[in-house]
C-alpha cells in the first residue's frame, strides 16, 4: 500500500460482542483491516467464524440490544461505531451497501421488486416518481434482468434465485454505494448461477469504481476475484495478506487446511479432500491460546496456552498468527 | 387471482344456500299450526283449512323451500304476523344502525390497535408494551355488558353528558351529531374487544415480521423506522389482523345485539329480541338469514382483501 493512497475503509480492532443466557459470546475480536478505493478484499473462513457478524458490525446494522462493539470503523471518515441509526441511515445506501446472503429471504414478499429499488432512490435521492422508476428499470437492466420494464412489477415470489439475488444487488447499488459489503452472495444459488453472479459484481465494482469486500467460505470464489485476503477463525484474523501471497505462502495452518479441503481443478479426479478435522470451537467457551490449536497438527503446549498474536511475515502486508508456522518455502499446489 | 375470485364467489353462494335452507328450516321446527296462530284458537277447523292451502302448507317441504327461496331472492321476506309490516322493511330500518355501530367501533379499533401494535413491537417487554400487554389482557376478560354499564353510570350519569344515556337512540336521518352521540358509548363498548384482539394480533405477527432477514435488508438501504413499519413491516404482518377482523366483525352483531338491548337502541339485536318475545317468527327467520349471509359475505370481502395485501396466498 502506498503511503497517499485513500483508505475508504478503515477498521481499527473491532471487537463485536453477543450477551446470550449461557454468558459473552465474542463474535468477532481485535478484527484490523483497511480497505482502499476501487480494491476488493476477500473474507474467508468457515460457517460461523464471524464473517457475517463483522459485515454486520461494519456497516453498523447489529440490533442495539445485548451487543457490544468495541473498536473503531470508519467508513469514508464517518465513525460507525457508537453512531445512532439516524447517523448511519445518512450514510447506509449510499456510501456503504451490503448484498445479502439468501436472496429468498432478503427481498420484502408483499413488495413489487421495482418498487423495492425505488423506494431508496426517493426516499436517499430524492428522485421524482418517474424518474426513480426509469432508473430502478435501468438498474434491473444492469444487473442482466430480461425484460426489466415487465419485471418491475413482479413479486419476488415470481422470480427465481438468481434472478432475485440480480434484485438484491440492483436495491444495493441504487444509490451508487463507494463501498459494497458482499456477504456470501452466491452461497443460496447453485454453482452456474454462483459464477454469473461473481462476475457481474466482479464488472460492477470496476464499472462503478466500487470498493468491495467479499465475505466467502468459498476460497475459489475469492482466488481471481480479490487483491487482498483475510482469513477468520473463531471471530479472529489468523492471516491477512494480498491473495496471491496467501495462495502461495500461506503461514497458518488453517489456511492451508482451507485449502486442502477445497477443490481444484488441477488435482487428477476423484483426489479425495481433506476434510479439516474436528469442529470450530465453542465460542461462549474458547481455549487460551489458539482457537484452532485443538484441531491442529502442529499444536504445542504454547499454542495451548498462549495466543498467538499477528506476526508479519517475509511479504509486505502479510501476517498471520501462529505459532509454529509453515515454513516460509512452503507452496501449496495451487501456484 | 382470478380463479380464486371465481372459487370463492361459487364458496360464498354454496355457503349462502345451506344458510338458506337453514333457516327455512327454522320456522318448521317450531311446534304448533301455523293457521291456528293466526286465526286464533276461537276460529273454525274449516277457516284454518283454508289458510292452510293459502299458506301452502299442503305442498311438499320441497316446494314450499322453493316457493320461499324464490320470494327471498326478489327481496321478500314476507309480511309480519303480528305488526302486520314487512319484514324486508323492519330489517331495512334496523340495519344500519348496527352497520354504523360496528364501522364506528371498527375505526376506534383500528385507530389504537395499529399505532400501539406498532409501539409494542418497536421495542418487545419495554414498558409501554408490558403496560399495553397487561391493560389489553384485563379488558380482554370484561364482558361488553359490564363496560357498556360502567360506561353509562359514569358518563351518562355521573358526568351527565347528554344523548349517551339508555333509550337516548336518534335516527341518522334524523340528526346527524346527536346520533353519533347516542352511538358513542355502544360503539366504544364494541370497540374495545375488537382492540385488544387486533392489538395482541398484530403486535405479535409484527415482532415476527420485525426479525426477518428483509427488514434488514430494508434498514441498510437507509430509510426511517417509520417507513419500514408502514411500508415494509405491516403489510406482510396484517394477514392475521384482517382474518381476525373478519370473524370479529361477525361476532359483534351478537355482542351488539346485548348492547342494543340495555340501551333499547332499535338495531337488529334489538328487532330480534323484541321478535321472539312476541314470537314474530317470520322476522326471526329473516333477521337470522340476514345477519348468517352478512356474516359469510364479510368474510369473503376480508379474504378477498388478504388476497391483495399478500399475493402470496392466492398464488400457491
Amino acid at each position: 500500500m502506498s503511503p497517499d493512497s485513500r483508505h475508504l475503509l478503515e477498521v481499527d480492532q473491532l471487537s463485536t460482542t453477543f450477551a446470550t443466557p449461557h454468558g459473552l459470546l465474542p463474535a468477532v475480536s481485535e478484527v484490523s483491516f483497511t480497505l482502499q478505493e476501487d480494491e476488493t478484499i476477500g473474507i474467508v473462513g468457515e460457517s460461523g467464524s464471524g464473517k457475517t457478524v463483522l459485515a454486520r458490525t461494519i456497516m453498523g446494522l447489529q440490533p442495539m440490544t445485548n451487543i457490544q462493539v468495541e473498536g473503531s470503523v470508519l467508513i469514508n471518515g464517518f465513525q460507525v461505531v457508537g453512531a445512532s441509526d439516524p447517523e448511519k441511515r445518512k450514510h447506509w445506501g449510499t456510501d456503504v451497501a451490503m448484498v445479502f446472503q439468501d436472496p429468498m429471504t432478503s427481498l420484502n414478499p408483499v413488495m413489487r421488486i421495482g418498487k423495492q429499488i425505488d423506494e431508496t432512490l426517493r426516499v436517499r435521492l430524492g428522485m421524482s416518481r418517474q424518474s426513480a422508476k426509469a432508473r430502478a428499470i435501468e438498474l434491473l437492466t444492469l444487473v442482466g434482468i430480461p425484460s426489466s420494464t415487465e419485471r418491475y412489477d413482479a413479486f419476488p415470489g415470481e422470480l427465481s434465485g438468481g434472478m432475485r439475488q440480480r434484485v438484491v444487488i440492483a436495491t444495493a447499488l441504487a444509490c451508487s454505494p463507494k463501498l459494497l459489503l458482499a456477504d456470501e452472495p452466491t452461497t443460496g444459488l447453485d454453482v452456474t448461477i454462483q459464477a454469473q453472479i461473481l462476475n457481474l459484481l466482479g464488472e460492477l465494482q470496476q464499472r462503478l469504481h466500487m470498493s468491495v469486500v467479499l465475505i466467502t467460505h468459498d476460497l475459489g470464489v475469492v482466488a481471481t476475484r480479490t487483491s487482498r485476503l483475510i482469513v477468520m477463525y473463531a471471530g479472529r484474523v489468523v492471516e491477512i495478506g494480498e491473495t496471491r501471497d496467501i495462495f502461495a505462502h500461506h503461514r497458518m495452518p488453517y489456511t492451508r487446511a482451507l485449502l486442502d479441503s477445497s477443490p481444484r481443478i488441477s488435482n487428477p479426479s476423484h483426489t479425495r479432500l481433506l476434510a479439516i478435522p474436528g469442529r470450530p470451537p465453542n465460542l461462549l467457551n474458547l481455549p487460551n491460546g489458539c482457537s484452532f490449536a485443538p484441531r491442529c497438527s502442529f499444536a504445542t503446549d504454547q499454542c495451548h496456552n498462549e495466543r498467538p498474536p499477528l506476526t508479519p511475515s517475509s511479504e509486505p502486508g502479510h501476517s498471520f498468527a501462529c505459532w509454529n508456522p509453515l515454513p516460509i518455502s512452503t507452496r501449496s499446489e495451487m501456484s | 387471482m382470478i380463479k380464486y375470485v371465481a372459487r370463492r364467489v361459487a364458496l360464498l353462494i354454496g355457503i349462502s344456500f345451506v344458510i338458506s335452507i337453514g333457516s327455512f328450516y327454522l320456522i318448521h321446527l317450531l311446534p304448533g299450526d301455523p293457521a291456528v296462530f293466526i286465526l286464533g284458537t276461537n276460529d273454525s277447523p274449516a277457516n284454518r283449512a283454508i289458510l292452510f292451502k293459502q299458506l301452502g302448507l299442503d305442498r311438499s317441504i320441497v316446494t314450499q323451500y322453493l316457493i320461499w327461496i324464490g320470494h327471498v331472492l326478489h327481496g321478500n321476506l314476507g309480511i309480519s304476523f303480528i305488526s302486520h309490516n314487512s319484514v324486508v322493511s323492519t330489517i331495512k330500518a334496523a340495519l344500519p344502525i348496527d352497520l354504523e355501530m360496528i364501522f364506528l367501533s371498527q375505526i376506534v379499533a383500528f385507530a389504537s390497535a395499529v399505532p400501539l401494535a406498532m409501539r409494542s413491537a418497536r421495542k418487545p417487554d419495554g414498558w409501554l408494551d408490558r403496560v399495553l400487554g397487561a391493560g389489553s389482557f384485563t379488558l380482554l376478560s370484561v364482558p361488553p355488558f359490564i363496560i357498556i354499564v360502567l360506561l353509562v353510570l359514569f358518563v351518562s350519569i355521573k358526568l351527565g353528558v347528554a344523548n349517551t344515556g339508555p333509550a337516548s337512540f336518534v335516527p341518522l336521518s334524523q340528526n346527524f351529531l346527536v346520533n353519533l352521540e347516542s352511538l358513542v358509548l355502544p360503539s366504544f363498548t364494541l370497540s374495545v374487544g375488537s382492540f385488544v384482539v387486533y392489538y395482541r394480533v398484530l403486535r405479535s405477527d409484527l415482532i415476527a415480521t420485525l426479525q426477518e432477514e428483509f427488514i434488514t435488508m430494508a434498514r441498510s438501504k437507509g430509510i426511517s423506522a417509520r417507513r419500514i413499519m408502514w411500508r415494509h413491516a405491516f403489510r406482510p404482518s396484517s394477514v392475521a389482523l384482517l382474518g381476525t377482523a373478519g370473524v370479529n366483525i361477525g361476532g359483534l352483531l351478537a355482542s351488539g345485539f346485548v348492547v342494543q338491548y340495555l340501551l333499547a337502541i332499535p338495531g337488529l339485536g334489538y328487532t330480534l329480541i323484541s321478535a321472539i318475545d312476541t314470537s314474530d317468527y317470520l322476522l326471526v327467520q329473516g333477521i337470522v338469514l340476514v345477519v348468517s349471509v352478512g356474516v359469510v359475505f364479510i368474510n369473503f370481502v376480508f379474504d378477498f382483501i388478504i388476497n391483495i395485501v399478500d399475493p402470496r396466498i392466492s398464488r400457491e
